[in-house]
């Protein structure tokens, strides 16, 4: 028999190394060839799409078109350390350490304006486009490119460091602020059980999360879309079938994991409530957004057949096991 | 504020390499010279190791053949230095590194492999975790196996219990996991221009990688390089070292580039995993629905290393009330050695876990005080100025009820706000 239910899940997640770690990212700006700007930053491009979040950080810091940008991340003789591409923290914490360096390049830029210019100050100068120019007489003005002739490639340049704000818990109350900032996000899963087989069919999933601002709302999407899909591998199929310590399904023969015909589409809603702490209000996201989508799934098979499963993962068997345990309980009773 | 590139859905810069196949992986790299590198792994999860090498070096064509003798300083661990590179007395899992085989191709080091001895002398194992923390349980690492305790107690549980309603308690229980990322792991070694030995890989954390080489080599951080080359996935399943020093090793030594690639099947039992959680939840609401008491036992099974146990564990630990506010909270997460394969870093890092628990108790709780899921959360939900567990103030940006009502209005849920 088919049944069909509904269930809701909700979560909160908290960004970085967290509990007072140091949690440190660098990154270095430096003036090139031709006008185009370098940002030389350490942070690993697994998927999620960091290089393109922190280029637009960047580019918004600059005033500039993000083809006039050369972002380099790749080698470790090239870039300062940006800490690890994890725990949700590259477009936090180093979106915060590209603004900061970025920032300071154009104090930079400023100072060497104000010689190049010949003014008594560099305040009121303005840096938009590629240009240093006063507003209110915009014959004073020089370009980056100009800048480049004379400077050279790589001679002007700026750092920027971010350390996140923690707090060590007590280790015998565990009171402290262990984590800044956190996410929020709420799933609601409709499914179809089928009583028969087992198998459980996900036939709508509403999807909202929190992400401070978007940097880049449709990889936003391609991270939502991404960690439904992981979750429904976790809870409905991947098993390593792991015996005394040893993996016996150790390939993707074996070992499921969903494919786009086991996905849907899903109804991405992103909520946007800027965090004042973080470059332009942006918080990461790539972990969270698997996080609510299990309980979803599990309360609404509850929902569809009145089985609580406790016990991951939920395969056809093991479905089909935890129905006639039900019965069996509810016959004696 | 006005925005002029924040907001905007700009191509994904990476985006045309990838697709057009043009993006250059580790795998895809050869260079002149290059030597091939193979491990040699555990076949037993725990036992006692003697290793004999010689046969398998007289085969023509096998350059060198690595183990722990040939490392400086045999060790590395991402909090904890509790891995050895090549082990040298004992192994602990299925899979942990014994040997690297260097050979001028890869069916040379497959017939290397195959004709290295190991005697195993096998000891008892311990693979369930609240075993591992009985005092008369086989050992992994020292004298004991709890590697982490976390605590967390907020007011009174004693007096919050009583004052409920209702209670629930229930132990629920989550499974090992892969990362199953696209791209197995691979790496090519070699020394550059400048003779910094240099390591192109796919990793998370490429300075952390230079660390943990520069330590194992004993030489200045200034003298390696890593190179981080399109990454095929990663999901938290590259945040420990797996062929990095094995390849600088090689190079150093050799002076030639090296080059290994993992199977599948060896990805499996190289990185790894979610931690399997067993968590026994107790937790308590008044009539109206009003969270008053929560009780959580989170045991992780962190295999045979810590790699970021205690990290996980904590982060369990923080999140296991939920985004609730609750006035009294008890929660102890542990984290235990076995001799299963270790378990570390995936998306969510042991937050990921817990809602299989809190979120269950909060359905089953409604459904005892006759309230619809969507109302008993929204009775104990955070919002701004809400206090966590930790006693952490959530000044801003805090949207949950929002993206609750945003699903519900689309989802049509079925309401009852008033308990029984």
């Amino acid at each position: 028999m088919k049944k069909r239910g509904r269930g809701i899940g909700l979560a909160f997640y908290g960004t970085g190394y967290g509990n007072g770690f140091p949690d440190v990212s660098r990154a270095r700006i430096r003036l090139l060839d031709d006008g185009k700007v370098g940002i030389y930053v350490g942070s690993t491009e697994v998927g999620q799409g960091a290089k393109t979040v922190l280029m637009q950080i960047g580019a918004e810091a600059l005033k500039l078109d993000v083809e006039e940008i050369v972002f380099i991340t790749e080698d470790t003789s090239l870039t300062p350390d940006a800490g690890t591409a994890a725990a949700s923290r590259q477009t936090y914490n180093t979106g915060n350490a590209v603004k900061i360096a970025c920032e300071n390049f154009i104090e930079r830029l400023k100072e060497i304006a104000k010689e190049e210019l010949n003014l008594n100050s560099s305040y009121g100068l303005k840096v938009e486009a590629g240009n240093i120019f006063l507003d209110f007489f915009p014959q004073k003005k020089i370009s980056f490119k100009e800048l480049s002739k004379s400077y050279g490639s790589g001679n002007i340049e700026a750092d920027g460091e971010f350390v996140a704000q923690t707090i060590m818990m007590d280790p015998e109350t565990g009171q402290g602020a262990p984590y800044w900032p956190y996410t929020f996000n709420a799933c609601g899963i409709e499914l179809v059980v089928d009583t028969l087989t087992g198998l459980v069919e996900i036939e709508r999933a509403v999807f909202a999360q929190d992400v401070g601002r978007a940097v880049n709302p449709h990889l936003v999407e391609g991270q939502m879309d991404g960690g439904f899909a992981m979750a429904l591998g976790y809870i409905l199929f991947e098993d390593l079938n792991l015996k005394d310590g040893k993996i016996y399904n150790n390939k993707f023969s074996k070992y499921l994991i969903p494919t786009a015909m086991d996905t849907i589409k899903v109804e991405n809603i992103i909520v946007e409530d800027p965090e004042s702490t973080a470059p332009y209000g942006a918080k990461g996201i790539g972990e969270p957004v698997m996080i609510p989508v299990g309980p979803a799934i599990l309360n609404a098979i509850y929902d569809a057949i009145g089985v609580r499963i406790t016990e991951l993962p939920v395969t056809p068997e093991r479905l089909i096991k935890a129905i006639q345990e039900d019965n069996e309980r509810k016959e004696e009773i | 504020m006005r925005l002029d590139v924040v907001g905007k859905n700009i191509l994904r810069v990476d985006a045309l390499s990838k697709v057009t196949g043009k993006a250059l992986y580790p795998e895809d790299i050869y260079m002149e010279n290059m030597l091939y590198g193979k491990t040699l792994r555990s076949k037993v999860p725990h036992a006692y190791i003697r290793v004999d090498t010689s046969k398998a070096e007289r085969i023509d064509g096998v350059i060198k053949i690595f183990t722990h003798k040939d490392v400086p300083k045999n060790e590395y661990g991402v909090v904890l230095k509790d891995h050895e590179v090549f082990c040298s007395q004992k192994v602990r899992r299925i899979g942990d590194p014994i040997a690297f085989v260097v050979a001028k191709d890869l069916k040379t080091c497959h017939l290397a492999l195959e004709n290295i001895r190991v005697e195993y002398e096998e000891i008892e194992g311990v693979f369930d975790p609240i075993e591992a923390m009985k005092d008369d349980a086989p050992k992994v690492h020292g004298d004991s196996n709890i590697i982490y305790h976390f605590k967390i107690r907020k007011g009174d549980i004693k007096e919050g219990f009583k004052n409920s309603h209702v209670i629930v308690e229930n132990t629920y229980k989550t499974h090992m996991v892969d990362h199953a990322f696209l791209q197995p792991e691979s790496g090519v070694s070699f020394i550059d221009e400048e003779g910094r030995i240099t390591v192109i890989v796919a990793t998370q954390y490429p300075h952390y990688d230079r660390e943990e080489i520069a330590s194992a080599l004993n030489m200045p951080e200034e003298s390696v390089r890593v190179i981080n080359a399109n990454v095929g996935g990663a999901f938290g399943g590259r945040e420990d070292i797996s062929l990095q020093i094995h390849l600088a090793l090689a190079t150093k030594e050799l002076n030639r580039p090296v080059k290994t690639v993992y199977s599948r099947e060896e990805s499996f039992i190289a990185h790894a995993k979610r931690h399997p959680m067993i968590m026994k939840y107790k937790t308590g609401a008044d009539r109206d629905g009003k969270l008053l008491a929560l009780e959580a036992e989170i045991i992780g099974d962190s295999g045979a290393y810590a790699s970021w146990a205690m990290n996980v564990l904590r982060k369990s630990g923080v999140h296991a009330s939920g985004p609730y506010e609750i006035p009294n909270v008890k929660v102890d997460s542990i984290a235990v050695y076995t001799n299963n394969p270790f378990t570390g870093a995936m998306r969510g890092f042991g937050a990921t876990q817990v809602p299989i628990a809190y979120e269950q108790q909060m359905d089953i709780l409604a459904e005892k005080l006759g309230l619809d899921p969507i109302s008993i959360r929204l009775k104990n939900m955070f919002r701004k100025g809400s206090v966590t567990a930790t006693g952490q103030v959530l000044t801003e940006s805090v949207p949950l009820q929002e993206c609750l009502e945003r699903v519900v209005e689309r989802m049509d849920f079925p309401r009852r706000e008033e308990a029984y």
